[in-house]
């Protein structure tokens, strides 16, 4: 058997066009990689940061939708000159309006170092799966923007400032071969969907 | 006559700068403009080298600096092309030896008397980084398809972004390997091209001609039959402003591949 299989597979290997050989492509892993270390090095993004962010993010968002945070997603897209903070948070339901007035005020009287330390350290190991899951963001993103559309009522999206705008001076647009010139600031998005 | 004053420069180093300033000079200078190349690498230079003009160095960039010369004498002239010449690096001194607003002086003297001024600009982001931009008003940032040349190259893009004088920059892609491409195991140009979102003026393959041209001292446009040679006079052309489209890199050469081609459209048929 094992005889048969190695000489099927050599023979196999022979005709499969070059692309599907190998542990699957690297130049997608070194793309992705690439693009969340220039995103921290163009905007001061450290870790840390990152971190803090997603958790007042979740504090924030959990005032107003009940959702899964363990499945919750913070990623950088871009395209062309145009950098787009994707948050993704299966929703499970919105809350009403009694439940959203009691959550502001218990986090108005809360004391919010503490529930914040705490949960940091939750999420911290959540982050960690996620920027192995970033491969599959592109994916995701798909499939959650159409159901998204479908959730409107339900969804939360703001359009706060970019951290830092990389302007980019473009010369000589005729020249230019597969380059985007229309520059719409940058802007933030926070996606959520229903889980 | 008011020059152009390109800058070539890259963040990181091994990517081909020397390689590509030399190209593009004698590239230019062939189609009949005036250019001077200036090698801004105090310590480490290279460029006369690549140009074959080493054993003609007499007076170096320090040495009209330091006014021991005039800076027509230190321009040494290329041995095939009387309109391309040479402003060395000293190979004593460190980049201290030179600050920006000296090279600055010395590219307004240069541009008023030459079509083309090229500065070639040492790897890194310090002092020597800032001296070699400082007279520029274009620059070429050089690439190639790896990790790491890329975040250099972003920063370096950052960096040009902030300088007012900087009014263009061009991203070159070196040293690309369309099998590698092929197999989804080298970043493509178009991932390249999205990721530093810049206007791209170049791609040039990789080519083993490159280190026998080296050797020889012969910059490798005079090559007719090389692809990075063709590469790198289309870039020529496109800096005077040419539309050319860039090179098919899938082209097979061997008799081989040819053979192997016509097995994949008839695959492709069946």
């Amino acid at each position: 058997m094992g005889l048969f299989s190695d000489i099927y597979n050599t023979v196999a290997r022979f005709f499969r066009p070059q692309e599907e050989q190998g542990e699957g492509p690297s130049k997608a892993v070194a793309a992705n990689r690439l693009k969340l270390v220039l995103m921290q090095d163009r905007t001061n993004l450290t870790p840390k940061i990152l971190e803090q962010m997603r958790g007042e993010l979740i504090d924030l968002l959990s005032k107003y939708l009940e959702m899964d945070k363990e499945l919750l997603e913070l990623n950088f897209e871009q395209e062309g000159e145009q950098v787009a903070l994707m948050l993704s948070i299966p929703v499970i339901r919105a809350k009403d309006e009694d439940e959203i007035e009691e959550a502001i005020k218990a986090s108005q009287t809360e004391s919010e170092e503490i529930e914040n330390s705490e949960e940091e350290e939750e999420e911290e190991e959540e982050n960690n799966e996620e920027i192995e899951d970033s491969e599959n963001s592109e994916e995701n993103k798909e499939t959650e923007t159409s159901e998204t559309d479908e959730t409107k009522d339900e969804q939360t999206e703001e359009a706060p400032k970019p951290k830092k705008k990389r302007s980019k001076k473009v010369s000589n647009p005729e020249e230019m071969e597969n380059h985007n010139t229309e520059e719409p600031p940058q802007e933030v998005v926070f996606e959520t969907t229903e889980g | 006559m008011t020059g152009r004053v390109i800058v070539i420069t890259s963040g990181k180093g091994g990517v081909g700068k020397t390689t590509t300033s030399a190209n593009i000079g004698t590239a230019l200078a062939k189609e009949g403009y005036k250019v001077v190349l200036i090698d801004t690498d105090l310590g480490l230079r290279n460029l006369d080298l690549l140009l074959g003009l080493e054993n003609r160095i007499v007076y170096t960039i320090v040495d009209v600096i330091e006014e021991r010369c005039k800076l027509k004498q230190a321009l040494v002239k290329d041995k095939k092309n009387p309109n391309l010449s040479l402003l060395a690096a000293a190979q004593t001194r460190d980049k201290s030896a030179v600050n920006a607003e000296q090279l600055k002086d010395i590219c307004d003297k240069l541009k008023e008397k030459n079509d083309f001024v090229l500065i070639d600009c040492p790897a890194g982001i310090e002092q020597g980084f800032q001296n070699a931009v400082a007279g520029a008003s274009e620059a070429i940032v050089v690439t190639t398809p790896e990790m790491s040349a890329i975040r250099d190259a972003d920063r370096i893009i950052g960096l040009l972004e902030a300088k007012e004088e900087i009014k263009s920059y061009k991203l070159l892609l070196n040293r690309v390997r369309p099998n590698l491409i092929k197999s989804n195991d080298m970043m493509s140009v178009d991932d390249v091209v999205e990721i530093l979102s810049c206007p791209l003026i170049g791609i040039i393959p990789e080519d083993t001609g490159i280190i026998t041209s080296t050797n020889k001292g012969e910059p490798i446009v005079n090559d007719e039959n090389s692809m990075a040679g063709k590469a790198y006079r289309n870039v020529a052309q496109r800096i005077l402003g040419e539309e050319v489209p860039f090179l098919d890199l899938d082209e097979p050469k061997g008799f081989m591949a040819k053979i192997k081609n016509v097995f994949a459209k008839l695959k492709a048929k069946v």
